[in-house]
């Protein structure tokens, strides 16, 4: 009785709609029976959009986006409303997953060379999907609207004022203003909750029709080549010989997979919780040390270590420069072997890459950073470097915590890392040679000859001639101590 | 049947989730806002003002805070003052947020507070004011040859166990308070005594003191220091 209801109801929708017939096909159509755990990834990702979008609906009820109340809305969220921190921190967690997993769907599909000809529209279509999700990230950091995302914005701000002539015009248009204000915050909201998300769920309709049109990539075997001539041809043949429906076979692992997403999310947000808010922002402190989220760390390494001359090339040019890449790749190697074991160059690239992004974020949390931005005003001069200097050398003294030198140079040990310790300069410069390089700079220190006053130039030098090895091991022989 | 009790299981399971809103991940409210502006006196003194003048207030490069003397002889208002703006053409900076620094109002009170607290200590009668006029350099160069050329020399260009306090660069990055500062309280932390402590002499009058100011502060020059000075080992002592 019931079954013949919900059968009736169900046909009376599917005689209007039409779904299992336009839908159906899709969801049987063959795969390729190599498709194994390996292409789990995508769905992966794709659930942790759910998520995100799921969580993101219920934050935005209790959320208000106004520079006044944001940060108070989160207070409450996090800590009286009803597990309302699970939901923050499910939140936050899902957004690291969802980016971890897509960078290793990413790796994955060029690894197993998927972008090559049929799916080079799937691809480009994926990268602009990753833009989105980074988007989505950098976006969602600066909602907290706490310190870490004042500094993110300002970062983020800081690149896009560097585009020549348009930036100072995007800066404007994103804050809402030249500085970061109130109207900034409703700009980043919209971005987040309606703008980026909508053009996210666009694209992945594009990318899921791709995925079914295109057929999903088979495992690539070595010595197989992909000749555009004849390659959807063998494709078909093959999946329809010996492929299995997407449902449910490989539906099943996908399920399987999702589970486990799930879970890690779960345990991840129970153990780790929310992130942030981390203090309300404020311009005028600035002895923060700012904890982006992970994937950002990596950029906060860059930017402390570049020389300053590299900056706005790598800064701008170097996304601008890998989204060209990424989205030329499948026009470069549109066919041709798949499978990495005949693909050095692909492997060497994943490698570079990993090894780097790694060892840059290790660089950011481990880095005593660079530059130390209170070091002037924090760190006392090392009393053994204050004793016995002239009343000329103190001045010098003052002088390197006064211009900042120490946010780049340590003393003792204690200092920014940017630049070479300064203990013992004078036994590897000579005055002059300190003299040019503090009024010239150069190898990555700025020219301070338009900040320095040639007393204070004189001053400086006087005093870094003290850090002397043999100053410590000798002391002024024959001083008298005043009170002896 | 197994079916059954699966389901049971994973309603019970969310239903104790929800309940339990205890979880190891989860926040708890800061007793005090971590990120609310310091009123501590040590942590503002250890992120402002040690890097120059000392960790515990001595042995910084500029002069000590960390002095009972001092701190006796400078009013509140007077503390305030300097530290919220600077002192102009020195190397002090301007450290409240009227002045575009980072302390408000209400920090630098607890600042100058502490500093009672922690370094002060009974209050000298005798001490020359704080404040005062430039005197007459002549009568400076005596008193100097008295009370100051036995540790910086004779012409005062360094000597034993001090160095050169006619230094143009030096005079050009130090104002004529802090000479006078200097005078009066000594560098405890360095060596130099105070106003009462130089060996056998009596102790330096108000007008003493500012006469010897004026004489240091006569050697300043119109363009001190060079671009390109030749530096020797100006630095150390001999
Ligand atoms: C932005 C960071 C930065 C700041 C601020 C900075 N420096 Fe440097 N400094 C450097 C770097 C980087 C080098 C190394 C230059 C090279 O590779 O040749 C350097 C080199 C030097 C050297 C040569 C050291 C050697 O062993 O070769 C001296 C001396 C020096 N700096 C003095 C100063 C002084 C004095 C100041 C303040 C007035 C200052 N620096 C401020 C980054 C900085
Ligand atoms: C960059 C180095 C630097 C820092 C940081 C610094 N000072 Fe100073 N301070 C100086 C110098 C140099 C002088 C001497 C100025 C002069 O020549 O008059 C001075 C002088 C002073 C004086 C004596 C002024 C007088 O004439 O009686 C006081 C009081 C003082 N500072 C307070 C502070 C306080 C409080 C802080 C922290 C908020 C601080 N300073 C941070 C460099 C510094
Ligand atoms: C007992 C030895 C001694 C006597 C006497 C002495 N000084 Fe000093 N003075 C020092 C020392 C030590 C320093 C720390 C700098 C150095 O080591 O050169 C110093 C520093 C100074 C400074 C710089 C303070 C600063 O913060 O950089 C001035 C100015 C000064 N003395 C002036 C005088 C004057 C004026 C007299 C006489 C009234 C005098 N001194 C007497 C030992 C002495």
């Amino acid at each position: 009785m019931i079954r013949a209801t919900t059968r009736s109801v169900y046909d009376w929708f599917e005689a209007r709609l039409g779904l299992e017939k336009t839908l159906g096909p899709s969801l049987t159509h063959a795969v390729p029976q190599s498709a194994k755990w390996w292409y789990v990834f995508g769905s992966m990702t794709m659930l942790l959009f759910m998520v995100q979008v799921m969580t993101g609906i219920c934050l935005s009820m209790v959320y208000v986006p106004s520079a006044d109340e944001a940060y108070a809305s989160l207070e409450y969220l996090t800590y009286d409303q009803q597990m309302g921190w699970f939901l923050r921190s499910l939140h936050v967690w899902g957004s690291h997953l969802m980016i971890a997993m897509m960078s290793i769907h990413m790796l994955q599909v060029f690894l197993f060379g998927a972008y090559k000809f049929p799916r080079e529209l799937t691809w480009i279509v994926g990268v602009l999907l990753f833009v989105c999700t980074l988007g989505m990230g950098f976006t969602g950091q600066v909602l907290r609207w706490d310190q870490d995302a004042y500094w993110g914005m300002g970062v983020g701000m800081a690149m896009a004022g560097r585009v020549p002539v348009i930036g100072p015009e995007i800066v404007h248009l994103v804050l809402g203003g030249p500085i970061i204000g109130g109207e900034s915050l409703s700009r980043f909201f919209a971005l987040h909750v309606f703008i980026i998300p909508g053009t996210l769920i666009a694209l992945l309709g594009v990318h899921l029709l791709l995925v079914v049109k295109c057929g999903i990539n088979e495992r690539p075997t070595p010595g197989v080549l992909v000749d555009k001539a004849t390659y959807r041809e063998t494709y078909d043949r093959e999946v329809h010989r010996r492929g299995m429906p997407f449902f449910p076979n490989a539906a099943g692992r996908d399920m399987i997979a999702c589970g486990l997403t799930l879970t890690v999310l779960f345990v991840c947000a129970m153990m780790f919780g929310p992130a942030g808010p981390n203090g309300r922002p404020d311009p005028m402190l600035i002895d923060t040390a700012p904890r982006p989220d992970f994937w950002f760390q990596s950029i906060f390494a860059v930017l402390a270590l570049l020389p300053p001359y590299m900056e706005t090339f790598l800064i701008l040019g170097f996304p601008l420069l890998a989204g060209a890449v990424l989205i030329l790749l499948p026009f470069l190697s549109g066919d041709g072997e798949k499978h990495w074991k005949r693909r050095p160059m692909a492997v060497l690239f994943v490698s570079v890459l990993l090894v780097s992004l790694g060892s840059l974020t290790w660089l950011a949390y481990q880095s005593p950073w660079s530059p130390v931005m209170d070091a002037w005003s924090a760190l006392p001069t090392p009393a053994q470097y204050v004793k016995g200097r002239s009343p000329l050398a103190l001045q010098g003294a003052i002088v390197v915590q006064n211009k900042q030198c120490r946010n780049c140079h340590a003393l003792d040990g204690q200092g920014g890392r940017r630049g070479p310790a300064l203990d013992g300069v004078a036994s590897r410069l000579n005055s002059d040679q300190i003299i040019r390089q503090v009024i010239q700079g150069g190898g990555n220190m700025p020219a301070y000859g338009q900040h320095l006053t040639p007393a204070e130039t004189t001053a400086v030098t006087a005093f870094l001639m003290t850090l002397h090895d043999q100053w410590e091991h000798e002391p002024a022989t024959g001083r008298r101590t005043p009170r002896d | 049947m197994i079916r059954r009790l699966f389901m049971v299981l994973c309603g019970s399971g969310v239903v104790a989730l929800a309940a339990c809103d205890w979880m190891p991940g989860r926040p708890e409210r800061p007793t005090v806002d971590a990120h609310a502006p310091t009123m501590a006196f040590e942590p503002l003194w250890n992120t402002h003002c040690a890097g120059c003048h000392g960790a515990n207030g001595r042995d910084g490069a500029a002069r000590p805070l960390n002095d009972p003397l001092y701190l006796s002889l400078a009013d509140d208002h007077w503390l305030h003052m300097i530290t919220t703006h600077g002192v102009d053409g020195t190397l002090m900076p301007a450290m409240g947020t009227a002045a575009g620094g980072p302390l408000t109002p209400a920090q630098i009170t607890v600042l100058i507070e502490g500093m009672h607290d922690h370094w002060g200590g009974a209050a000298l009668q005798t001490a020359p004011p704080l404040l005062g006029e430039l005197g007459a350099a002549d009568a400076g160069a005596t008193v100097f040859a008295s009370h100051c050329a036995a540790c910086h020399g004779d012409d005062g260009t360094g000597g034993h166990g001090a160095g050169s306090v006619v230094d143009t660069s030096f005079l050009a990055l130090t104002s004529d308070q802090a000479l006078r500062i200097a005078v009066i309280c000594g560098r405890i932390d360095l060596g130099m005594p105070p106003f009462d402590g130089r060996r056998g002499l009596p102790p330096l009058t108000d007008q003493q003191v500012s006469d010897v100011v004026a004489w240091l502060a006569a050697h300043r020059v119109a363009h001190p220091g060079a671009p390109y000075p030749a530096v020797t080992s100006q630095g150390a002592q001999p």
